[in-house]
């Protein structure tokens, strides 16, 4: 067991390593000259040589490549070009925000869809395997901001429900109550859009995997042996089915990180998405690779977590090389 | 192929790929062409309001009848085009209850607008507003005639700009939201396309490399799909977008760098389960190269696999390709409908209620992608009959 994570962290580093080493590359190449940006240019050139040594942008490129690491490493990402803040200030205002959106809607869209999924497996032909089968098709092929856009024109223009933008009421309202509704009033619309769309996927792919299940040789024994047909579903089918559906999860993460950076543009969310979007438009290095890097970290780190987790739900994992019994 | 002629996606793709060839000479103007008021609703949408249109009179045709069942225009302009001036014939607009307005003299180079001052108070008309209202003041018959007697040539063109045009009405700077829907069906199916053909081909090259050589090369393009399936890729399209330029070409390129992950790995399972039958063994006891066997073994044993994955590729290039638009990473010289929303969402589609700017293309993105995912799921069928039946489309 201990080997198993052992390989899976180094893997997770090797990644975030390569991750590092690509954001580097990334955003010094980006056009757009980052002096030119925040320097008048009539300054005289002794004043741009200057502001590039403060920035350390006259240095040679390794020696700039090892700055980047240390401090990345040490999540000191430098000031942001455009506002004239510390990135890790902004960073910290902004992730909180992105983490609930992400996760509320990434719990409640797996659950949704697990559930949905498992019931049109047990009732081949019925109109709910359909719907099912229809809202994976349907997920797959409506672009999300799209189906966002609709939802805001509908629920927040046409019918003023729901806030048309920003993660709070413009002043925030006063004390812990009154500011967590106003809080949850302006996620619920982003979030519900983000189960909307993500749930017909969860649904298919639980469907699919629970059809082949039910079809194994295994289940006609349990079946064989007189089992109640529930102790067959949960203890049977849906242990074998945990592994595949942690190995999906784990493939779908990028994607629905890379959702944040729409999401929250379309809702005009405080998030490290938006932000990010903002700084590459914007020609911000420190500000885009840091949020760039902060993407690629919940990534990874989710990835590691779900790994972690396939190996305590597969027992041949656990009994693979050193560890077991 | 008698399948093939059956599905609807067949026939969905044969009319839509007609419309991005031919589409555009389905409309007069160009679509970048500014045709109507901003925001002008769809034709059939809300009745009462009037739709824009054009009145033209001429020496030979000096008069016209208009019945009226609508409120005013928002804009009433008008440009008299003329050779031989006569200053002495008039343009005369007379309205139900017998009321004539003299417009103007028949002279060269005139333009009204019913927002011009000078114009407003030529008719008696107060300074304020526009002068449409008082030129339109109810439902009946109006007529506009050319006054006098005398040797005229040119023409009259009144422009009556209405709240309704056209099948999908306009955005916010008056193009036809149908004629920039026809011509962004060009660059969905350009990019789903191309990019996925690139994608492809490079996925099939690194997945036989990897099958058939084994080794390090195996392990190194094996560590490169796990690491790009294992990063957001948004964030780096976005960062590439901004730094290669915005070009159609540019951005083909950038999709398929990034997405042939999937192809190498089924491509180079399948080489692995080739790569030992007794035929290929044979092939290399005869001592054919590598790349004789790569090209005419391997391959085309792959290529049924492939033609199936590269069609239900498309679709993500086509969603990735709209999101960058979205975003606004695209170039903003190129219609396409990932634009379109862009725009919807930036010039205030939202406080205008301008649902048919969200629609159109919203509804084309997915329509073209459920299109090829159809397609992907005939031609896997094909190649594996036992996935028949059990799915919907």
């Amino acid at each position: 067991m201990s080997g198993y994570w052992a390989r899976r962290t180094g893997s997770a580093l090797l990644v975030l390593g390569l991750v590092l080493v690509l954001n580097f590359v990334l955003f010094r190449m980006m056009p757009g000259d980052p002096v030119a940006s925040i320097i008048d240019p009539n300054f005289s050139p002794e004043a741009k040589a200057r502001l590039s040594e403060v920035y350390g942008l006259d240095r040679p490129l390794p020696v700039q490549f090892l700055r980047y690491v240390r401090s990345t490493l040490t999540f000191d990402f430098g000031i942001s070009f455009l506002t004239g803040r510390p990135v890790v200030e902004e960073l910290k205002s902004r992730l909180p925000n992105t983490v609930m959106l992400l996760g509320t809607s990434l719990v409640l869209s797996s659950l949704i869809g697990t559930w949905l999924g498992m019931k049109a497996a047990l009732k081949r032909g019925s109109l709910l395997e359909k719907c099912v089968l229809w809202s994976g098709a349907l997920s797959f092929s409506f672009p999300s901001f799209f189906v966002q856009l609709v939802l805001l024109m509908a629920f927040a223009a046409a019918l003023p429900l729901f806030p048309l933008r920003g993660t709070l009421s413009v002043p925030p309202p006063a004390g812990g109550l009154p500011l967590l509704l106003d809080y949850l009033w302006h996620m619920a619309l982003p979030v519900f859009s983000l189960v909307l769309l993500g749930f017909g996927g969860w649904a298919l792919y639980v469907r699919n995997l629970m059809v082949k299940i039910l079809g194994e040789d295994f289940i006609l024994l349990a079946r064989a042996r007189g089992l109640p047909e529930r102790n067959i579903i949960l203890g049977h089918a849906f242990r074998t089915l945990l592994p595949p559906l942690l190995t999906i999860f784990l493939l779908s993460l990028p994607g629905i990180v890379s959702g944040a950076v729409i999401t929250e543009t379309v809702f005009s969310l405080h998030g490290v998405g938006r932000f990010l979007l903002e700084a590459v438009t914007g020609h911000d290095y420190p500000a885009a690779g840091a949020s760039f890097f902060l993407l690629a970290l919940l990534t990874v780190s989710c990835n590691l977590l779900s790994d972690l987790l396939y190996g305590l739900t597969d027992p041949r994992v656990r009994m693979e090389r050193g560890g077991g019994r | 192929m008698k399948g093939l002629l059956k599905r609807w996606s067949f026939w969905c793709l044969l009319v839509l790929a007609a419309l991005a060839l031919f589409g555009t000479r389905l409309f007069d103007a160009l679509p970048e062409a500014e045709v109507a008021a901003p925001f002008s609703k769809p034709l059939w949408l809300d009745r009462s309001l009037p739709p824009t249109m054009d009145l033209e009179l001429s020496g030979g045709h000096p008069a016209a009848e208009l019945d009226w069942v609508f409120g005013a225009p928002s804009r009433f302009s008008l440009r008299v085009e003329t050779a031989l001036p006569a200053p002495s014939r008039f343009v005369e607009w007379t309205i139900p209850g017998g009321k004539t307005f003299r417009l103007t003299p028949l002279n060269r180079g005139v333009e009204l607008d019913g927002r011009d001052i000078a114009f407003k108070r030529s008719l008696g008309l107060p300074p304020f507003g526009d002068a449409s209202s008082a030129l339109f003041p109810e439902r009946g018959t109006y007529r506009i005639g050319l006054s006098g007697e005398g040797e005229w040539e040119g023409s009259v063109k009144i422009r009556l700009e209405g709240g309704r045009w056209g099948l999908l009405g306009t955005d916010q700077r008056g193009r036809d939201i149908a004629a920039l829907f026809v011509a962004g069906i060009r660059v969905s199916l350009l990019v789903g396309i191309f990019a996925t053909l690139l994608a492809t081909f490079l996925g099939t090259s690194l997945g036989l490399a990897a099958g058939y050589r084994g080794g390090w090369t195996d392990a190194v393009i094996m560590r490169a799909v796990d690491l790009l399936l294992s990063i957001p890729l948004l964030p780096i399209l976005m960062a590439l977008a901004a730094l290669w330029g915005k070009g159609l070409w540019q951005l083909i390129l950038i999709l398929s760098v990034f997405s042939w992950m999937g192809t190498a790995r089924t491509v180079r399972a399948l080489t692995l389960t080739l790569r030992d039958a007794q035929y290929i063994e044979d092939l290399r006891g005869l001592g054919a190269p590598a790349g004789y066997i790569l090209r005419r073994h391997l391959l085309p044993e792959t290529l049924p696999v492939l033609l199936a994955t590269m069609t239900l590729g498309v679709p993500g290039a086509i969603l990735s390709e709209a999101g960058l638009s979205f975003l606004g990473l695209s170039d903003p010289r190129v219609i396409s409908w990932g634009r379109m929303l862009h725009e919807a969402q930036s010039f205030g589609a939202f406080t205008a209620g301008a649902w048919w700017m969200l629609l159109p293309p919203g509804l084309g993105i997915a329509l073209l992608c459920l299109v090829f995912l159809d397609l992907g799921k005939y031609l896997e069928e094909r190649v594996d009959p036992r996935l028949r039946g059990g799915n919907v489309l």
